[in-house]
């Protein structure tokens, strides 16, 4: 082990001081071959294209680099994945009508009288409205409330969701779509928030995180879901440890406890007790922190090198410290910079997971 | 899924990477033709079968399998159980093979589980299929949470699940997913009341020494302490809540007519009303009797009840004594936040002799120095000062000793081993275990009054942890705060020592009440408010305070010095809300507004957290002055109270036109930093 340990620092000793940089130029270049082509390694991921698009397109404005992207083709494309009734009566026939996570879960509609299976599902949603808010599209132009009025119907009785009305597992991250799309759509009629609360608050486990169906081991991610969605449906406030805790619907600071318990000791962060640092937790746990306010108490100067020793050559992040990057930790490398204020990295909406937008940028 | 950077690649690479491409599209395209026209066939199953051993996330795919299934099982006419097995058979392999592909595929294990719920399948398959999973990858979210709904369907017996934990923690013990679902299932074999397992004393024991070897071989292994931790908190809980202190205290005598009530519980609980407490004045029992909450949590409990009584004094201007009982009239009705009732009887006795010459005693309009050459001990003779006795010697009488002789054992067994093993491994996580065994050993000594007998040990254990661990520094300071003061207010005779009274400066005349002084202690946290219920005067100054949460208990309050500490916003200082006695406050040299994310973000237009009833008011006294508007926050703090002195010198916030709005807030106020206004 000794030797190991010796190996690694030499080598990251050997690897100078250019290396301990946030390299942009890199991530943009990496975003962009990306964006042209798909590495061979995602085609198990064609169902979740839009997700891997969200990832490059997001990513590309919180590097202040939007303008590498075609706006009218990603706009046009996203566009021609979303579900639409035929009519108003089939918004109540129990079916979810959002986007589809690519095209192979997609039929052509066809006009003989066969149900058409629609497979749209909330987290392409989700991805698809994020990437549409990203590039500055007019909301106006959506059809929002098939949206709204259709998502009614994946809510369960337990205030979960489910994230396709085919049926699927019920839990906290499609709790965390439901909330994101109400939000972007600025339409809350699609579901029951205080049934959602009930749930997100039954998921909070007796160590202060959540997992993310009741009774589970609490996870970094599930835990996001939580608050985030807490926030965003407005049940909580940003910056609660800086006030008054005894009135809030969570057990503050008992969360608090454990996110900050999640930073281990080589200063990255991880996902549930007792297991090795990962990239994404920086936003995960990291995001989690920031909406309570807490973000102060974290060590960001041990946080940034273990992020950096996560940074590919290639550009992008890895998962763990020096292996090959993907994009979804390269897109939650970049989120934890922008939380880490690095310079020429767009601030961060949290609780959306997206850039901050600014009207007239774009 | 890992991208990988594009290298030049061979074109044996090129080849091989287009051949499986095409071999994919081609499956992909004959299974979206097979979905769209509902073909069902055993053909069009195998070609999906294929397409999802080679892309288990391809989620279309697993919900064409559901519709297969309800369709092929539809068509037969009767129930052909031999038929149905191999449907279900052929799914379960079906999953099976994707999971060998992917085991955290999130598609693949719902399927299983929806197959599984629509009808029997081998209980034993399932297990081995788990232990498979589960031995691969000892963390699989997926495969526990698997498990537990494996276990739930097929009732097999938390006993069995806790074996399996067992199992895996002797395999390695450093898997905190086994020790997480050992704690879920030990709750709900405790919650069934399930032999061996109840009371919880039983299985206590035995967890101690289990998860003892875990962490003796490797104390600087995580997963062992957090389950220790939670034994910890099992052992200590509180069984059902109680009433621990109260003001007036049982046995004192006060002089007011009009005075506070409050009831101080060890544990936050609602329900206390007219039903479940009795106010009885002499024989007449009172019906105009309203209990509030202070602080509220968020299951509207609260360890701190307030009411406020008025002696009627009738037609005699002679004095009189009148006996006021307070009891628990209903104490079921009492219940904590897990539901649990307080199932003590309890009852408080105190005397209000009404002597008219202390009705008199008005506000001095002089300012009050509480400075140290004011400062002088305590008169033995002062009324204070018998209050004050009477607190002390009487309080303990209904404090009910609880059944914990067990508890005390079990604890003391466990402080010899762990004193132990920090002899021979330094390490901070179990000088913070140490800590925290000797404060559960003082709290639940059987004893009535409070022990502290460890608690000088406990603060040296803080001290250290606070030079070993800095990163966690705040904590250990908040840990030794807490302790230091449970030390303070253990008797009458420690918190003597912090007691005292304020002359005036030119003469030698008392002014005010007696003060406890609690400056330059350094302390981080206040607590213990159970004991303290009596304190008109605090002197908390020349400390690190944050916040003064709890503070709203102590209702006597008419003085308060906060100056020179931390506090960073005015929603810190909420707590003052609830002081309707407060005259004297000083909040000078603190950081209000210095943290721009404290002071600036929560202006009136919030409606979440500021739901008590002062909005519209506001909006009227903010009429017309755009910047008070964003004095909000101390307006809800101050706006309902009537001070007569106030010092806020030293905070960013107090500028000149914060201090023009303070005046208008406040028209009770006669000094201001120090300077009388007119």
């Amino acid at each position: 082990m000794a030797d190991d340990g010796d190996l690694l620092c030499r080598s990251h000793a050997d690897r100078g001081l250019e290396d301990q940089l946030f390299d942009r130029e890199r991530h943009i270049r990496y975003l962009e071959m990306n964006y042209q082509i798909l590495p061979s390694p995602y085609e198990s991921q064609e169902i979740n294209h839009l997700t891997l698009a969200y990832f490059i397109i997001s990513g590309f404005h919180i590097l202040h680099a939007l303008d590498r992207i075609d706006r009218e083709a990603v706009i046009d494309w996203i566009l021609s994945l979303q579900a639409h009734p035929k009519n108003e009566a089939e918004l109540n026939n129990g079916q979810f009508y959002g986007f589809h996570g690519s095209r192979s879960s997609q039929f052509q509609s066809v006009g003989n009288g066969v149900s058409v299976p629609n497979n749209s599902h909330l987290a392409s949603t989700y991805c698809a409205l994020a990437i549409l808010k990203t590039v500055d599209y007019d909301f106006s132009l959506i059809d929002s409330s098939s949206i709204s009025k259709s998502m009614k119907h994946l809510q369960q009785s337990d205030g979960s969701f489910m994230p396709i009305h085919t049926g699927a597992e019920t839990d906290l991250r499609f709790v965390y779509c439901a909330a994101v799309i109400s939000s972007l759509l600025d339409n809350w009629s699609g579901i029951d928030k205080e049934k959602a609360k009930n749930y997100i608050l039954s998921c909070q486990s007796y160590d202060g995180g959540f997992g993310l169906i009741p009774g589970q081991e609490s996870h970094g991610g599930a835990t996001y879901c939580a608050v985030a969605s807490l926030r965003l449906m407005g049940f909580i406030e940003d910056d609660l440890v800086s006030k008054c805790t005894s009135s809030c619907i969570l057990d503050v600071p008992l969360l608090l406890d454990w996110c900050l318990q999640r930073q281990a000791v080589d200063g990255g962060f991880q996902g549930r007790p007792n297991k090795i640092s990962d990239t994404c937790y920086a936003f995960w746990v990291g995001g989690v922190l920031k909406i309570l306010g807490a973000n102060k108490f974290l060590n960001e100067r041990t946080l940034r090198e273990f992020l950096l020793t996560c940074q590919s050559e290639y550009g992008g992040f890895s998962k763990f410290p020096r292996q090959l990057p993907d994009l979804y930790h390269s897109y939650y490398g970049f989120t934890a910079f922008s939380m880490l204020q690095e310079t020429g990295v767009n601030s961060l909406n949290i609780e959306l997971g997206i850039s901050t937008i600014h009207h007239t940028n774009i | 899924m890992h991208g990988r950077p594009r290298k030049p690649a061979t074109p044996v690479d090129e080849n091989a990477s287009a051949l499986k491409a095409a071999k994919i599209r081609s499956l992909q395209s004959q299974f979206l033709l097979n979905h769209h026209n509902n073909i069902y066939t055993k053909e069009a199953l195998e070609i999906n079968a294929k397409l999802i051993e080679s892309n288990p996330e391809f989620m279309t795919a697993w919900n064409y399998r559901k519709l297969a299934f309800e369709h092929n099982l539809s068509n037969q006419s009767e129930a052909d159980s031999d038929h149905i097995k191999s449907v279900m058979d052929e799914e379960l392999q079906v999953v099976e093979n994707a999971l060998r592909k992917n085991f955290k595929s999130y598609g693949a294990w719902h399927h299983r589980k929806w197959v599984i719920s629509k009808g029997s399948s081998s209980t034993e398959r399932e297990l081995r299929l788990l232990n498979l999973f589960q031995k691969q990858d000892t963390r699989n979210f997926h495969a526990w949470n698997y498990r537990r709904f494996i276990a739930g369907l097929k009732n097999i017996s938390d006993e069995k699940e806790l074996q399996f934990t067992t199992d895996m923690i002797n395999d390695n013990f450093s898997n905190y997913s086994a020790w997480h679902n050992r704690s879920v299932l030990l709750s709900h074999l405790l919650e069934k009341k399930v032999v061996g397992y109840f009371p919880k004393e039983i299985f206590l024991k035995e967890e101690y020494e289990f998860v003892r070897n875990a962490v003796f071989t490797d104390p600087d292994d995580q997963s062992g302490w957090f389950y220790h931790l939670w034994l910890l908190d099992q052992t200590v809980k509180v069984d059902m809540p109680n009433l621990v202190s109260s003001w007036p205290p049982h046995g004192s005598e006060i002089t007011k007519t009009t005075f506070p009530i409050v009831l101080f519980f060890n544990e936050p609980v609602e329900g206390v009303n007219l039903q479940t407490v009795s106010v009885q004045v002499e024989d007449a029992i009172f019906k105009n009797i309203t209990w509030s909450l202070l602080s509220a949590n968020k299951f509207k409990c609260g360890q701190a009840w307030l009411t406020h009584l008025t002696i009627p004094l009738g037609e005699t201007n002679s004095s009189k004594i009148f006996q006021v009982k307070i009891s628990s009239e209903y104490s079921q009705g009492i219940i904590s936040s897990n539901d649990v009732p307080c199932s003590q009887h309890w009852s408080i006795e105190f005397r209000v002799s009404v002597c008219h010459d202390f009705q008199l005693e008005g506000q001095s309009l002089r300012r009050m120095l509480m400075t140290d050459e004011n400062f002088c001990t305590v008169g033995i003779n002062s009324n204070v000062m018998d209050l004050f006795k009477s607190y002390f010697e009487l309080a303990s009488d209904y404090e009910q000793p609880t059944s914990s002789k067990w508890k005390s054992e079990m604890i003391a067994s466990e402080l010899d081993q762990y004193r132990e093993l920090l002899s021979w491994a330094e390490c901070k996580i179990g000088k913070l275990t140490l800590a925290r065994l000797l404060m559960a050993n003082d709290a639940i000594g059987t004893t009535v009054a409070p022990n502290t007998s460890h608690v000088e040990e406990v603060l040296k254990l803080y001290s250290e942890l606070m030079e070993l661990d800095p990163a966690h520094y705040q904590y250990y300071k908040d840990e030794y705060s807490l302790a230091f003061l449970k030390q303070v207010t253990s008797s009458k005779e420690s918190l003597m020592k912090y007691c005292g009274q304020y002359k005036e400066s030119t003469s030698s005349n008392i002014t005010g009440p007696m003060c406890l002084r609690l400056n330059s202690l350094s302390l981080s946290q206040i607590g213990s408010f159970e004991r303290l219920l009596w304190v008109q005067s605090l002197d908390l100054s020349h400390n690190q305070l944050h916040s003064i949460e709890g503070l709203e208990a102590l209702q006597l309050l008419s003085c308060l010095n906060l100056s020179h500490n931390k506090v960073g916003s005015f929603m810190a200082l909420d707590p003052l809300r609830f002081l309707k006695s407060l005259r004297v406050l000083n909040i000078s040299y603190n950081e209000i507004g210095a943290h721009t994310v404290d002071t600036r973000r929560y202006l009136c237009s919030s409606p979440l957290s500021h739901t008590f009833d002062y909005d519209k008011k506001f909006e009227e006294f903010a009429t017309g002055d755009e910047k008070v508007l964003n004095c909000w926050e101390a307006y809800s703090v101050f706006g309902g109270l009537d001070i007569m002195q106030l010092d806020v010198v030293g905070n960013a916030a107090a500028d000149e036109r914060f201090m023009l709005f303070l005046v208008k807030l406040l028209p009770g106020l006669k000094w201001l930093d120090g300077e009388e206004l007119h």
